[in-house]
């Protein structure tokens, strides 16, 4: 009888939490929270290595001690045009204090096509060819737009999904700013260090331009 | 009593298990059954295909205004004898969104319907004959945009003698 009694408790907890996901899958879905914070918060951005328009490589570790805010965005997507000209002026306000911006263009658009776009928008922060792969490690990225910020320790410090207020942003890009980073106190090496920050400035050339 | 316990709980455990599963994963465009199409052998048919969009969302128009959207597509195949041809989009709704005041878009919402001829040669036996291809789209909601899709768009078509 009070092995009856576990059971029965077991499969109520059991179809509970199946219900209670299916219900939280179908609003991750369907995206209905426009910001997900919570879900990522904290958790070590998954590195990549994607050409970019220029046809450099570009890998996000390379930044550690930077803040990233890594926008996926598409030539298709209405509302991501109006986010772009925000980050390239986020970018020129906070480059200074760290922050890069990357754009991973979700598109099967011809680099031509992606550059021609974003040149038109004024976007001159560097734009990465994205790949199902990068996509698949974000928690497939099929809701654009869909912007991680990255603090400087290489966390995720938010998400957020859709058109937002310009000023959700920017909180967002101080919230990011704000992290630390405390490099390992194992000895690094020096020429490792200059290669990094030599595609820093590459990558961030407002940067240097601030100095 | 207790069998009927038994009962419940896996039904249960079946739905949850399906909520979990199959939750939200709706296509946003819906394609409508369509009815039984009679044609004779070396006539043609008129079949209209309704199409639904899910209340939340838009898909770009047949012809949208800019040629880095991605237009509806209907692309639709028959076994050979049987073609179709003549396929007739309905043209566009203009939308244009807060956050874009100044860009007007040509798009679909709510129900519409694409139009097409199916024709079948005169040598063709009398029978049931599969029509099938894809629907493609790229749906939008107010803030944001999903990536390219496709949904199956099948039917039947009888053809007498």
């Amino acid at each position: 009888m009070k092995r009856n009694a576990l059971v029965f408790v077991a499969l109520l907890v059991a179809i509970l939490a199946m219900l209670a996901s299916g219900k939280y899958l179908d609003r991750a879905r369907k995206h209905g929270p426009m910001k997900l914070v919570g879900d990522v918060q904290g958790v070590p951005a998954p590195d990549f290595t994607l050409p970019s328009l220029d046809g450099r490589k570009v890998t996000l570790s390379d930044f550690r001690g930077k803040a990233v805010l890594l926008n996926f965005w598409a030539t298709w997507c209405p509302p991501c045009k109006v986010e772009m000209p925000w980050f390239e002026d986020l970018q020129k306000q906070y480059g200074q204090d760290g922050l890069i911006v990357l754009g991973v263009a979700m598109d099967d658009s011809a680099p031509a096509t992606i550059a021609k776009f974003a040149s038109a928008l004024g976007v001159n922060y560097p734009v990465l060819l994205g790949t199902d792969k990068v996509s698949d490690d974000y928690g497939d990225v099929q809701y654009l737009p869909t912007t991680f910020y990255i603090g400087r320790d290489g966390t995720i410090v938010d998400k957020m999904t859709g058109l937002l207020d310009r000023k959700d942003i920017e909180n967002a890009v101080r919230k990011t700013l704000n992290t630390t980073y405390k490099p390992a106190s194992v000895p690094v090496n020096q020429a490792d260090v200059n290669v990094k920050q030599a595609v820093a400035a590459k990558v961030n050339p407002a940067k240097d331009a601030n100095r | 009593m207790r069998r009927a316990g038994v009962v419940f709980l896996t039904l249960l455990l079946l739905a949850g298990l399906v909520l979990a599963q199959g939750f939200g994963d709706k296509p946003p465009v819906e394609m409508a059954p369509v009815g039984a199409l009679q044609v004779k052998a070396g006539g043609s048919k008129n079949v209209s295909l309704d199409f639904r969009i899910g209340s939340e969302y838009h898909i770009n128009s047949h012809t949208p205004r800019s040629p880095l959207l991605i237009p509806t597509v209907l692309k639709l195949s028959g076994p050979e004898q049987v073609t179709v041809a003549d396929l007739k989009y309905p043209a566009g709704q203009d939308l244009t969104l807060p956050f874009s005041p100044d860009e007007k878009l040509s798009v679909y919402s709510g129900d519409f319907t694409v139009d097409a001829v199916v024709k079948t040669a005169a040598n063709l036996p009398a029978g049931t004959y599969p029509i099938s291809g894809m629907l493609r789209f790229q749906a939008c909601d107010h803030s944001a945009c999903y990536p390219p899709r496709s949904i199956p768009v099948r039917f039947q078509i009888t053809v007498v003698k």
